[in-house]
């Protein structure tokens, strides 16, 4: 290899709340690190998120964005953990070692590292990914974009808004830009049940009487320089807006929170393989995808409604690439119930015992008083009962796994009618 | 006229006796009135195949609706009051910046006006980008004529204005049900056509194009087929006319003329009466309305609007060449489009589209879903890789019609000092670089008749327009140099297609500036990828607000009235803090 490229055990890519959690993690371990920031300051995006909640599982507390930012920001100071902000990664390339190829104000850089951790994050949907159509004026924005000008910029993007999208960050959206003298209209949602948590649905509408209109879309925007109005349509189940319902409504705004898609960009040139379910790589319980020494972590394996779990699954991800030797890898598979969006981690690494794992999962369709099974073949490792089970409450169980399992075994998570 | 008495005998059993057809000076002019503008459109096509005389002019009245006013910039000023250049250029698209830098190799003073506020807004940027070998033109029109000359310049122009340009080729596949000799045989209508072509079996199509759709046979190889930012090349040449002296003048509008003894004496704009001595109009879909304002209009253009849609740069296994389309028998009869197809833009994306929608407005670039669904729906007949998800974006174009279905070149009929380009739709952008030459040409002689003066060489002509560094593109020596000269080069703004704040900068200080986030979206691509700007744009707004030191809510997302932001948040205004957040 060449000898003048710094090298490094551990090559972590973006410094958000996963990114953080894995170099920290990694370092502890005694791994030389590397951890890689497209933008000037550390934190992703919680940096724009002035509104507090965060923290709640792992500090016990409710914090704001920067708050739970500097929680970790202020760990790396003591560390020996080599930060490049403002720096973009435009390959990585694998040979003996990962190559990656570093652009940043101080020039190009190629550095060396033993594993990569990928905690690229998530990009937001946009209007034209749902098909929203008419003229392109301005005035529509993303909520990430809008909650950028508002808390970061300072300036108000929006003065009478509808919002497409009951996600959590369009609620948080409705709330912000109302208490900053935004008149928000309402927040449609194209399915028939709201998307984002109900604390945000309580909080941020409801204390703000901003009305939420169900299986209800926005199928046009009007205006040439900036927006004048959006036609709202019904739909009918299968989400299609229904001809002869349509109604204009006028606004200058419209804030966009139609989810969010892993950045999966850089995984998929080093041929990661991905989950058609959740759009993020394909993982072990360690984060390790189907590419040796490459691990993935945070929103770009699935989105998570909590950062909590973001930091955990960095942690877990970052102390496994610390560890991580090459040998050959043995895994099983985990399949679930057909109720079940998803679960991640997909695979279960059997090479070594690893005692306690963590599933994270999701359910289809809103669910009661269900019963999960989790269990390798007829062994049965763990039953929980569920009272209710919506799709953008994202659960969590860590199972004991046995010391030993089976090459063609499989975990199954099965969730059934209690009772 | 007998046969114009046989126009209106059609006319009157189609129509009813909505319609009537009476010749104008030397042109051919419908009237009447119908509230259905398909008809009013099919009444044209028909006066346009049996006319005896040369053009046709369709006044016939919408009673179905009303047709939008053209949107007139509302700034109000003199700032070109008085003025006199030799030659005025109407419409800042392609071929109206091609003949203004064509125009400025001679010593003349050129001034070019555009309503909009920056080059290529309409036609320009509204269009698939590629570069035609001339597939479905009548060897005897004017677009065949312009076509084939413009196809062959686009290895100099480019080179010298610095535009990416790739010469692909294009597939015309066929179904299996075709067999493979009837391509043979149709190899010398190719040669009489000046098209070099080459027949492509089963096993040798897909070798090339392992992405096409399993149940092709065959395909027709066009090698003279190419790619180009349709944008990134009139801007291109927008600067270097401007570099070798012409004058552009945008949100410049055109808002009527006086005409004595077939001349036009002057020209009204919102920014005050000019005295060309000559005028060229190159208005695109505004061209009709020009030319009636010269008195001088024997052709109508018709909008036709067409919708394509760009897939995620990732995304584009469909097809590794140029350009693919796939014929099936009948598949275009009676519809006035080339297909589209599925076409590998020069940035790398597939581009498919677009389809083709008669409408009375000129400027409506709405879309809808109905359209991107037409066109996906025939280009999986290509490629059944192609899919919704794929698309990242979508835009409409409207294109400037006759009812001849050909360009309009040539000097003015019943006015002296205007020279028309006119009617320019597919293959415009290739033809381009042609008319550019031949317009200049004319517009030079019209000149010359009028003051007898031939004006002289520009000796500090310079064709070489010098483009914003790409530092994606460049070898890595080259952009590190860049970087440690301007460290600016190395910070990445736009993620998804790797653009520098140093390139964004650069693009704020060109000649012919335009400090709009779509702007810089034209010049160096910067939100033009798959987060389509969600990350990127505040950014660009940042930077163009410190590069000229204006407040953030004055900066324009592209024309005037389009500010993105409101004033400063009331909350940081009373606490009197702000700033770094």
């Amino acid at each position: 290899m060449r000898e003048n490229c710094r090298t490094f055990d551990v090559a972590v890519v973006g410094a958000g709340p996963a990114g953080l959690a894995a170099a920290l993690a990694a370092e502890r371990q005694g791994s030389r690190v590397l951890l890689i920031e497209r933008e000037a300051r550390l934190g992703g995006i919680l940096k724009q998120c002035v509104h507090d909640g965060f923290g709640l599982v792992r500090f016990g507390e409710k914090l704001a964005g920067p708050e739970y930012a500097h929680r970790f920001l202020s760990r790396l100071s003591g560390t020996s953990i080599q930060i490049a902000a403002l720096t973009f990664v435009s390959a990585i390339k694998k040979t003996d070692l990962f190559g990656l190829e570093l652009v940043s104000a101080h020039g190009l850089e190629t550095v060396l590292s033993k594993t990569i951790v990928l905690a690229t994050g998530c990009r937001e949907r946009t209007a034209q990914q749902v098909a929203i159509h008419g003229t392109r004026p301005a005035g529509v924005f993303t909520a990430g974009s809008a909650q950028y000008y508002t808390n970061i910029l300072g300036k108000l993007p929006a003065k009478r808004c509808v919002i497409l999208g009951s996600g959590d960050i369009g609620l948080i959206m409705a709330r912000r830009l109302t208490l900053e003298g935004a008149k928000v209209l309402g927040v449609y949602e194209a399915k028939s049940v709201p998307s984002g948590l109900p604390r945000n649905l309580a909080q941020c509408l409801h204390d703000f009487d901003i009305p939420l209109y169900l299986s209800k879309t926005v199928t046009r925007c009007f205006g040439d320089a900036r927006l004048t109005a959006v036609e709202i349509a019904d739909v009918d189940e299968n989400m299609r807006p229904i001809d002869g319902t349509q109604q204009i409504l006028d606004c200058d705004t419209l804030v966009l929170s139609v989810g969010l898609i892993p950045e999966n960009e850089l995984a998929e040139t080093l041929g990661v393989a991905l989950d058609s379910a959740t759009k993020g790589a394909v993982t072990d319980q360690d984060g390790h995808t189907s590419v040796d020494g490459v691990f993935a972590c945070g929103n770009c394996v699935h989105v998570n409604d909590l950062v909590d779990y973001v930091s955990e699954s960095g942690e877990t991800a970052g102390a496994a690439a610390a560890r991580y030797a090459v040998g050959t890898r043995k895994s099983i598979p985990v399949r679930t119930s057909d109720n079940l969006l998803y679960c991640v981690p997909q695979k279960i690494s059997i090479t070594k015992n690893n005692g306690e794992v963590v599933l994270y999962f999701r359910v289809k369709r809103e669910l009661q008083n269900r019963r999960l099974t989790v269990r390798l073949e007829e062994r049965t490792l763990l039953q929980k009962n569920y009272k209710q089970m919506r799709p953008p409450e994202m659960e969590r169980i860590a199972v004991k796994l046995p010391e030993t399992i089976g090459e063609n075994e499989t975990l199954y998570l099965q969730l059934e009618v209690n009772g | 006229m007998a046969s114009i008495q046989k126009i209106n005998r059609l006319l009157a059993s189609e129509f009813m006796g909505c319609v009537e057809a009476r010749q104008e000076r030397a042109h051919l002019l419908l009237t009447g009135a119908c509230a259905d503008w398909r008809e009013i459109v099919r009444a044209g096509y028909l006066a346009a195949k049996h006319n005896p005389l040369a053009g046709v002019v369709n006044k016939i009245e919408w009673t179905g609706g009303e047709i939008p006013k053209t949107r007139i910039p509302e700034t109000r000023d003199n700032s070109l009051d008085g003025l006199a250049p030799d030659v005025m250029v109407i419409g800042g698209g392609v071929v109206g910046c091609a003949i203004a830098r064509e125009l400025t190799r001679k010593k003349l003073s050129v001034l070019l006006v555009d309503k909009e506020a920056d080059v290529a807004l309409h036609a320009s940027s509204r269009n698939d980008g590629m570069i035609h070998p001339g597939l479905d033109i009548k060897k005897s029109s004017q677009k065949y004529h312009y076509n084939r000359l413009g196809n062959a310049m686009f290895e100099k122009i480019c080179g010298e204005l610095q535009v990416p340009f790739k010469r692909g080729g294009q597939y015309l596949c066929f179904p299996k049900k075709i067999p493979v000799p009837a391509l043979y045989a149709t190899k010398l209508y190719w040669a009489y056509m000046g098209i070099p072509s080459r027949v492509l079996g089963k096993k040798r199509l897909f070798q090339e194009e392992p992405g096409l759709r399993r149940d092709l046979g065959s395909a027709l190889f066009f090698s003279t087929a190419g790619s180009v930012c349709p944008y990134g090349l009139t801007i291109a040449y927008a600067e270097n006319a401007i570099q070798n002296g012409a004058r552009f003048a945008l949100q410049t509008a055109v808002l009527g003329m006086d005409v004595t003894d077939g001349t036009i004496t002057a020209v009204r704009t919102n920014r005050g009466t000019l005295y060309p001595k000559v005028i060229v109009n190159a208005a695109g879909v505004f061209s009709g309305d020009i030319a009636a304002m010269a008195d001088d209009q024997f052709f109508s253009i018709h909008p036709r609007r067409g919708t394509n849609s760009i897939c995620d740069k990732k995304y584009s296994d469909a097809i590794a060449r140029q350009h693919a389309s796939t014929l099936f028998t009948g598949h275009s009869k009676g519809a006035h489009t080339k297909g589209g197809g599925v076409i590998r833009t020069v940035h790398g994306n597939l581009l498919l589209g677009p389809d083709a929608a008669e409408s009375p407005e000129k400027e409506n670039f709405a879309t809808a879903q109905a359209s991107i669904q037409t066109v996906l729906a025939k280009q999986v007949k290509t490629s059944d890789k192609l899919h919704q998800g794929r698309i990242i974006t979508y835009f409409t174009g409207i294109r400037a019609s006759t009812y001849e279905e050909d360009f309009v070149v040539c000097r003015g009929r019943y006015t002296k000092n205007i020279v028309h380009a006119a009617g320019i739709q597919s293959p415009g952008l290739t033809a381009a670089p042609a008319l550019g030459v031949a317009v200049a040409q004319m517009a030079v002689a019209a000149l010359f008749d009028i003051t007898g003066i031939a004006p002289r060489e520009n000796p500090k002509f310079n064709p070489v327009r010098e483009a914003i560094p790409n530092t994606a593109e460049m070898p890595s020596d080259e952009r590190a140099a860049l970087i440690a000269k301007n460290p600016n080069f190395g910070v990445i703004v736009c993620r998804c297609e790797e653009i520098s704040k140093g390139e964004i900068i650069a693009a704020l200080q060109r000649p012919l500036p335009c400090a709009s986030i779509d702007g810089v979206k034209r010049r160096v691509r910067a939100g033009m990828g798959r987060c389509q700007g969600g990350f990127c744009g505040p950014q660009v707004a940042k930077i163009i607000a410190d590069e000229k030191g204006i407040p953030l809510e004055a900066v324009l997302k592209s024309g005037e009235g389009s500010e993105l932001l409101f004033a400063p948040l009331k909350t940081r205004a009373e606490e009197g803090g702000g700033g770094d957040a």
